[in-house]
């Protein structure tokens, strides 16, 4: 019967939008390092983090109102154990552990066990507890329970909450924490050298009436001091049995933290590769809009260095980690990823509909660029694909892939080959215009329905007349060509014009058209 | 100028199309490859071949076409090799006309050095296309329908006869817009050489016999303008 009610419950919570929706915003404001509100959350915490501190020291040497104290005692601490609760609750989900357990229970044809239930929740809860950061949580909250002076200083483990709240800070953690058996080793070889030389010392000095160290607190004081190398002098060994020791933990204390760095830095060496590539997800995943290029080679880079020329930002993916480098080195974006799986878009958080203007596939074959066209497809259904078409064979196998335009340079060979031969000018004036040698360019011009009259007003203009020769309107509606168009023509908004001209001159028609429309 | 026989060199996707496109367009076409793999192919792709190896004198050539009216595509798949056929040619033929392909620039640089009148980088080319497609997408649209579809928009070139009733004007007097309903792009000033200078740079060029005219319109207005051009001076 209860556990009728419980399995009923467990639905419902799962079923039940608002708790949904509840829980989905906890976990995105505490755990989900992508979403836009977590920032904000965590610049609170460590605004709270340090006025904690502040009122800590403050104390010390004045006297502070008892607003702060309540305000530090019982609010950041009332605040934090709202955060404890929270994150205990979004760590797991019990509505989804019970209905796991009776559709479980169900199929094996066993009655329900709700103990069964329980104890996995508990599990799964005490991983939260005993998990370290949960644990610096929780003493964080400790001076909300005492007001005695020396739990004061569980404050401090506000400090390490900043942990949390850090990027850089969790990822300086995380890769010490790659070299765990090593620090281990020598923090274990540290501690019996401490704990020898602190007896010995003890033995050799203690009873010794000149010498400084008395007793066992003294000697292991002098023992820390002495093996990581700062030596305050303070308290000196006197007896010759006790200098020996001095002599064996100086040298030792040398090997341990000449040990310890050169553990951290080839744990920082061996993760650079990581860092740098987490950095550039960053950065890309804060560009604003780009072309997305799958696959470097020298065509790639030909193509990424037009458009860096009309400031485009370019994204390259590759998965060959060699030729990533190379794309590196020529200061491009490149995340070393394989364009063509899933898992790749995942893990660079790409927003396809809000950053990607256009993929261009460049892949050396056409069973690549047709597997990643279709994994791409698979996230957008809008993005434009564009394509090298290596055998014209397969240019319906691409169009199938959902690839708008394909360009095969064997055909573009053949046909500008073609145009030599039929028109050797003529493919110069072309070829001159599109490469925009000579200052002349062949420009587009988005035209608006309330440009008409002035759009061919000015294409008389002394200025333009003779030096800016339109060729036509490209209209959008019927995608058709009007070309040389009369002045009686009517433009639609969209249309677009094609112009050319001297490139100052272009953008001078383009000034003077805007200015004019908008008086 | 127009050439009355071409010659390709080499059998592979470059020069199938090329072959393709131009052989219909001279009256002699031939079709020179340096493997007997190479000629398999291209037997099986319906060309006449004939062989050819880079040591070779290239005496045989001249018996076979007229030199001064011959233009070859030299379309190796191996750059270097491409540069030497370049180059071999270059030496025996001092007025041939030769286009080559290349893959990179590097490499186009070289041809030109080698003697080709004309380079055709494949990679660059292709880049431009690409890069085009997305920053001027209507203007390659268009650009491509008028160069190599079929369409009714066309591009030609026009040379000024001797006796034509152009000769003498300047350009703004002829109203290729209102008049002929044709855009004129260019002109290659016959005095000034073979380069041509844009007719957006505003000159009032004076035409005179021997300049040619590149100009774009729907065929059958560039038709009545041809016959304009032609038309004898009275």
């Amino acid at each position: 019967m209860v556990g009728r009610w419980i399995v009923a419950f467990a639905f419902f919570l799962h079923s039940y939008p608002l708790y949904r929706h509840a829980k989905n915003f906890a976990y995105n404001l505490l755990e989900n390092a992508h979403s836009s509100y977590k920032k904000y959350f965590d610049y609170g915490m460590i605004a709270l983090i340090f006025l904690s501190v502040y009122i800590l020291i403050r104390q010390v040497k004045h006297e502070m109102s008892v607003e702060w104290l309540f305000f530090n005692n019982y609010i950041i601490s009332l605040i934090f154990l709202v955060e404890y609760l929270m994150r205990l609750w979004v760590h797991s989900d019990n509505s989804q552990v019970v209905i796991d357990q009776y559709e479980n229970d169900l199929f094996l044809h066993r009655p329900f066990s709700p103990s069964q239930a329980f104890k996995t929740i508990f599990k799964q809860k005490l991983e939260f507890v005993v998990s370290p950061p949960a644990v610096i949580d929780l003493l964080a909250i400790m001076p909300f329970f005492h007001e005695l002076r020396m739990l004061r200083i569980f404050i401090l483990f506000r400090v390490l909450k900043l942990f949390r709240y850090a990027n850089s800070l969790r990822r300086l953690i995380s890769i010490l924490a790659s070299k765990k058996f090593e620090l281990l080793t020598l923090a274990l070889f540290a501690l019996i050298m401490i704990m020898v030389s602190s007896v010995l010392i003890y033995v050799m000095e203690a009873n010794n009436p000149d010498s400084p160290i008395n007793t066992l607190f003294e000697a292991l004081y002098w023992s820390v001091v002495t093996i990581f190398t700062v030596g305050y002098g303070d308290m000196v060994p006197v007896t010759p049995e006790g200098r020996t020791v001095a002599m064996i933990i100086i040298i030792s204390g040398i090997a341990v933290i000449s040990f310890a760095t050169s553990i951290i830095v080839s744990a920082f060496t061996e993760k650079l590769d990581e860092i740098k590539e987490e950095k550039m997800i960053d950065d890309v995943s804060k560009l604003g809009r780009f072309y997305l290029v799958c696959g470097y080679g020298a065509l790639t880079n030909e193509v990424v260095h037009r458009l860096r020329k009309e400031s485009k930002q370019i994204v390259v993916l590759e998965a060959d980690g060699k030729k990533a480098k190379e794309a590196q080195d020529d200061g491009m974006y490149v995340l070393n990823f394989d364009s063509a799986s899933l898992h790749t878009y995942s893990t660079i958080r790409i927003h396809f509909e809000r950053q990607v203007i256009a993929v261009i596939l460049l892949q050396d074959s056409d069973v690549a660029n047709i597997y990643t066209a279709l994994t791409i497809r698979e996230l957008d259904k809008k993005v434009p694909l564009h394509s090298i078409l290596h055998k014209p064979e397969n240019r319906k196998k691409l169009s199938m892939a959902g690839i708008h335009e394909m360009v095969n340079p064997h055909e573009l060979v053949g046909f500008m080959s073609k145009m030599i031969s039929n028109q050797p000018v003529a493919f110069e004036v072309i070829h001159a215009l599109r490469s925009e040698r000579g200052g002349t360019v062949i420009e587009e011009m988005v035209l608006d329905s309330a440009m008409s009259k002035r759009f061919f007003e000015l294409l008389l203009h002394p200025l333009f007349h003779q030096r800016l020769s339109m060729l036509g309107i490209y209209q959008r509606a019927s995608e058709t060509f009007a070309f040389n168009p009369q002045p009686s023509f009517e433009i639609q908004s969209g249309d677009i014009a094609i112009i050319v001209a001297n490139r100052s001159l272009v953008e001078e028609f383009r000034n003077l058209l805007h200015r004019k429309t908008m008086k | 100028m127009m050439y009355r026989s071409a010659a390709v060199f080499g059998f592979n996707e470059y020069s199938r199309q090329i072959a393709y496109q131009v052989r219909n367009i001279y009256q002699d076409f031939a079709l020179f490859v340096i493997s007997e793999e190479e000629k398999k192919a291209a037997i099986q792709a319906g060309f006449l071949v004939e062989m050819f190896d880079l040591s070779e004198d290239w005496h045989g050539i001249e018996q076979k076409f007229d030199v001064k009216n011959l233009i070859v595509f030299c379309a190796l798949p191996n750059d270097a090799e491409n540069v030497f056929l370049t180059i071999s040619l270059r030496a025996t033929f001092d007025k041939l006309n030769i286009v080559a392909l290349a893959q990179d620039n590097e490499s186009a640089i070289k041809m030109k050095s080698a003697g080709a009148n004309k380079v055709l980088p494949s990679l660059q080319l292709a880049a431009n296309v690409i890069s085009d497609m997305l920053e001027k997408p209507v203007v390659t649209k268009v650009l491509h329908d008028v160069l190599f579809e079929d369409s009714s928009l066309n591009v030609v070139e026009i040379e000024v006869t001797r006796h034509s009733s152009f000769v003498g004007k300047r350009l703004h007097e002829i109203h290729f817009k209102s008049q002929y309903d044709v855009i004129l792009l260019a002109i290659v000033d016959h005095e000034m050489g073979t380069t041509f200078s844009f007719a957006s740079k505003g000159h009032n060029h004076h035409i005179d016999a021997g300049d040619v005219l590149v100009v774009i319109g729907y065929q059958d207005k560039l038709n009545t303008l041809i016959d304009a051009v032609r038309r004898r001076h009275v």
